[in-house]
């Protein structure tokens, strides 16, 4: 998440910008698992992460001339991208429409794309806070979301519940 | 173009190429050096690729109007050729897109791809040196992981930072 975060931090955008960007993004990645979950047996072997690579940079391409979004969001889409899909080697299962798996598979991937604007939009909005009404001079470089990154990690890290365990 | 250095400096840190174990620091900067020197002339071959392409009259509109497809498939097929990750071809994307926004001539973009390929180099060599350093501090498990490498790369940042300004 925090990997698919860091493109945002080349973008000079504010809270609404980035939130717009982040919506594109998450629209994006659930109509590109939408369309290879029922496409990809139809690429031969071994060509889905070629054809999952073109399609990224056919649709950076197209967002660029139509909105003039720079294509580092495309970099965002693939963090975002479950690992198993672009193994080469992993066979596509026989899944059948109507089988229990669908609904729980792409109820995971509306969770991560919720996960993930609301914490773009979390990281913009700390960001905007610190260098516009703080003036902290760390947010106007990439070390301020950084920082702000490692004290994330670090709450993450040491949830309360994860101590109990 | 300092926020890009940073940012796919700490990706190709993370996810680039097979890191060498930190117990070896000088295997792990050869491997920096050698990934640095691939992306500048990946990025250089790109820019060079595209001016020879810009120099034709007939194609010039077509080839500006679509040149991140143009760098992409570019960019793509050269990192499949040399073996290189992805997080590689998408930093030479963003590289060769970065450049090509500022309109330089050819010697102008090469010498902006030796800026980000050294930036890129030099950001990962604090953060390999840091790392090793931390492996052999006493550190309380609870910033080891996540959390110690984000700060890290916030206090080389910031030190970078600091260098950037007055050299550019």
């Amino acid at each position: 998440m925090f990997l698919a975060y860091l493109p945002f931090m080349v973008y000079p955008y504010g809270f609404f910008k980035a939130g717009v960007a982040a919506i594109w993004i998450v629209m994006f990645l659930w109509g590109t698992i939408f369309f290879f979950w029922f496409t990809r047996r139809l690429f031969p072997d071994r060509s889905l992460k070629h054809a999952f690579f073109l399609w990224l940079i056919v649709w950076a391409q197209a967002m660029w001339m139509l909105t003039k979004l720079p294509p580092y969001w495309i970099v965002s889409v693939f963090f975002l991208t479950p690992v198993s899909f672009l193994d080469d080697t992993a066979k596509a299962s026989h899944v059948r429409v109507f089988s229990k798996k669908v609904p729980r598979y792409f109820f995971e991937r509306v969770l991560t794309g919720v996960g993930f604007a609301g914490f773009v939009m979390l990281l913009t909005f700390v960001r905007e806070i610190g260098e516009n009404s703080l003036g902290i001079k760390a947010f106007e470089q990439p070390a301020g979301m950084l920082l702000v990154a490692a004290a994330l990690a670090f709450l993450w890290k040491n949830q309360p519940y994860r101590r109990k365990g | 173009m300092y926020f890009l250095i940073i940012t796919f400096g700490f990706l190709l840190a993370m996810r680039g190429a097979r890191p060498a174990p930190l117990q070896r620091p000088s295997e792990g900067l050869r491997r920096i050096v050698r990934e640095a020197v691939d992306l500048f002339l990946t990025t250089s071959l790109i820019l060079a690729l595209f001016a020879l392409a810009a120099d034709f009259e007939e194609i010039r509109a077509s080839v500006r109007e679509y040149a991140i497809l143009g760098f992409g498939v570019a960019a793509y097929l050269l990192s499949r050729y040399q073996k290189k990750t992805d997080v590689f071809f998408l930093s030479v994307i963003a590289s060769v897109f970065i450049i090509s926004l500022k309109r330089p001539d050819l010697s102008q973009g090469i010498l902006l791809a030796g800026v980000i390929s050294a930036g890129i180099a030099l950001f990962q060599t604090c953060l390999l040196g840091l790392r090793y350093r931390f492996l052999f501090s006493p550190m309380p498990a609870s910033i080891k992981g996540w959390p110690s490498l984000c700060l890290l790369a916030g206090l080389i940042s910031m030190v970078l930072w600091g260098l950037w300004n007055p050299a550019f």
